[in-house]
């Protein structure tokens, strides 16, 4: 097989293994950042927005409407003014408008660091924490309602598989948020009847309980003395607490989008002063709009990086043109034109960022997997890493483009490498 | 396109070549006329510091004379310029050097089919050539990197690579520098036989005074300057 140009680049490339690959290490990281930032950014837009799903509005008692939105979504924490179950039937005539559903949740219990919501069979089958997609169980089925232990329990596709549950396992849960976990009611049973398919939102980490149980576990709590356990006779009416609402306004057949009563309906609820009402979408674009600053300044450093891995390049290549000028006065001799080193080296170069660059989508996929992970853990954020295939293909054609640019000092150096001069016998 | 030989001219002739240092003005070589007939073979001698070197790269066209005229089969080299000078070297000029500058990271054959890399032989018949040529010049281990040959076998390496193209002229610059008396009388002889073979006239540059008689013509070259003409 003939030598050809690419011959040359690669033998120049392998016969100092350890430069090339370190070279190529630094534009695969510049790239690996910058892809990172560009993939949870996205990613991470759509996981806040899926898991505000099919509902409007969001009503509660919490300090402000992120805080609301982040506790009765997201299970940041535990809501600590809570609103009568009493008080739902209010709503309808507050808003002066007909809701599709208005779904009680309450926040307060969890178990093994797991938040355990408590709420009522129309979660499961209004509710959907994907725009048109409910929820849908991988086994068993919804809870129902029971007036004494052992409950029924269902468990979030994350947290059934993170916990080891099994439909039938019995479990009992804690008192207070998954941070704050005090006593164990091990005196109170829940029986998993059901785990969820995965939906990639927040309620994938969390369990779901009705409503009477919660109250019975509080009643409980509030009820010393009691010498046999607690039943729903044994429910007073301070007992029956919610900390959020799950509200969607009824729509006309066939319409999709905001109904035309939307910003009406919001306002006469927010006016009333009794609660706090959140549009979730807007407050997940708002908490956005803050993380996007914050996020471009981490783009712009990964850019910065990117660029110091070409100049990390240039200063390589460059250094090595010393090493090999008697290569290139050799090929010049051998009929090699001034113009076709040039090349060379620029190709050299080329090869090195479009090594990095590939290098540095693999390790951005990894790397993106990693992030998702640990957001996950820690703040319950599913985020699907994916590379945008627009963006990726600009950030490796660019980094191909930089390290092109970053070999034309070398190329130009290589170019005028004076052929006699570096002939000359050693010693 | 490689700029084509003239069929049937000299290898090699000068015509009125003077060069000088460009900041002292100090004349190096003043050669009236030379010439070197297509698959003639000649010796030149002279001391260090004489320009024979110099010569080597006027005839390369690495560098430019002051005036006068270097005709390499049939063209003046000086007259093609940038690309088409570097092509016109590589097809029709082959060159061993001193120290042989082999280079390192490429096998022997790889050595000898770099040669051919910059020229318009077609890539399928590189391999074919620089084996052949390899094989006729006793290299059995083609594979083998330079470092790995010795220093006779690393010369007739060099010596494949300069004939790879099926040059006119192969230069020599002092061939036997790096060789005991002895392998360095049985190099030059191995050089003159191959190019004999493949009809590409051989201009060698010595300092060594034995080499004298390995050749029919030998030429001092102070005495170059002063003569007439040179014929061969």
């Amino acid at each position: 097989m003939a030598v050809t140009d690419f011959t040359i680049v690669a033998r120049s490339l392998t016969g100092r293994a350890f430069s090339t690959v370190v070279t190529a290490l630094t534009v695969c990281v510049g790239v690996c950042l910058v892809l990172t930032l560009l993939s949870m950014r996205d990613a991470g837009d759509k996981a806040f927005a899926r898991g505000t799903g099919n509902m409007d509005f969001l009503i509660s008692r919490d300090a402000g409407e992120i805080a609301s939105v982040l506790n009765g979504i997201f299970y940041a924490d535990v809501p600590n003014a809570p609103i009568n179950i009493a008080e739902l039937d209010g709503l309808v005539p507050l808003a002066r408008a007909p809701f599709e559903y208005l779904i009680p949740t309450q926040l307060g219990d969890s178990y093994r660091g797991r938040s355990v919501m408590a709420t009522v069979p129309e979660f499961f089958t209004s509710f959907e924490p994907n725009q048109g997609r409910p929820l849908a169980f991988a086994e068993g089925r919804a809870f129902v309602k029971k007036s004494e232990s052992p409950f029924e329990i269902v468990a979030g596709a994350d947290a059934a598989s993170s916990l080891g549950l099994s439909i039938g396992d019995v479990i009992a849960l804690s008192h207070g948020g998954p941070r704050e976990e005090s006593h164990v009611h091990t005196e109170y049973q829940y029986e998993v009847v059901g785990i969820l398919e995965p939906t990639l939102t927040p309620h994938d980490r969390a369990l779901f309980t009705e409503l009477t149980s919660a109250w019975i576990l509080h009643a409980v709590d509030d009820s010393e003395g009691l010498e046999t356990l607690a039943t729903e006779a044994d429910i007073q009416e301070r007992h029956r607490q919610i900390t959020g609402v799950y509200a969607r306004l009824a729509r006309r057949p066939g319409t999709t989008g905001r109904p035309a009563n939307f910003q009406s309906a919001f306002e006469a609820i927010r006016r009333s002063g009794q609660y706090t009402i959140a549009e979730p979408n807007a407050q997940i674009a708002a908490l956005f709009r803050i993380v996007g600053n914050v996020n471009a300044i981490l783009l712009a450093l990964a850019i910065a990086v990117l660029i110091s891995s070409g100049i990390t390049l240039m200063l390589a290549l460059y250094n090595t043109m010393e090493q090999r000028r008697r290569q290139i006065a050799v090929l010049r001799v051998l009929g090699c034109s001034r113009g076709r080193i040039f090349g060379l080296v620029l190709t050299e170069s080329a090869i090195l960022g479009t090594a990095g660059a590939i290098a540095g989508v693999l390790l951005s996929l990894f790397a993106s997997v990693v992030v998702s992970r640990s957001l996950a853990q820690a703040v319950g954020v599913v985020v699907e890493p994916s590379l945008p295939v627009r963006e990726t293909l600009s950030v490796v054609v660019g980094a191909i483009v930089l390290a092109a640019l970053a070999g034309l000092i070398p190329a130009l150096t290589a170019y005028r490498t004076p052929v006699i001069r570096n002939l000359r016998p050693i010693g | 396109m490689v700029e084509a030989a003239t069929a049937g001219s000299p290898a090699l002739v000068i015509t009125n070549l003077v060069f000088r240092y460009s900041g002292s003005g100090e004349t190096l070589l003043r050669i009236p006329s030379f010439e070197l007939a297509a698959g003639g073979q000649a010796l030149l001698t002279g001391g260090s510091g004489t320009g024979k070197s110099t010569l080597l790269h006027l005839i390369l066209g690495l560098m430019e004379p002051s005036s006068g005229e270097i005709r390499v089969a049939g063209r003046a080299i000086h007259k093609l310029h940038g690309e088409a000078r570097d092509r016109f070297r590589g097809r029709h000029v082959g060159m061993v050097f001193q120290t042989f500058q082999l280079l390192h990271g490429f096998s022997a054959l790889e050595n000898v089919m770099l040669a051919m890399t910059f020229s318009d032989i077609k890539p399928g018949e590189h391999e074919e050539r620089a084996r052949e040529l390899l094989d006729r010049l006793g290299i059995e281990r083609t594979g083998a990197p330079p470092e790995a040959l010795s220093v006779g076998q690393q010369q007739r390496v060099a010596v494949a690579r300069a004939l790879a193209c099926g040059p006119e002229l192969v230069l020599a610059d002092e061939p036997t520098a790096s060789l005991d008396p002895e392998n360095g009388r049985a190099a030059v002889g191995l050089l003159r036989e191959v190019c004999r073979e493949r009809g590409a006239a051989l201009l060698c540059v010595s300092h060594d005074p034995t080499l004298a008689g390995e050749f029919d013509e030998v030429h001092g070259l102070a005495s170059l300057s002063v003569a007439e003409g040179a014929r061969v």
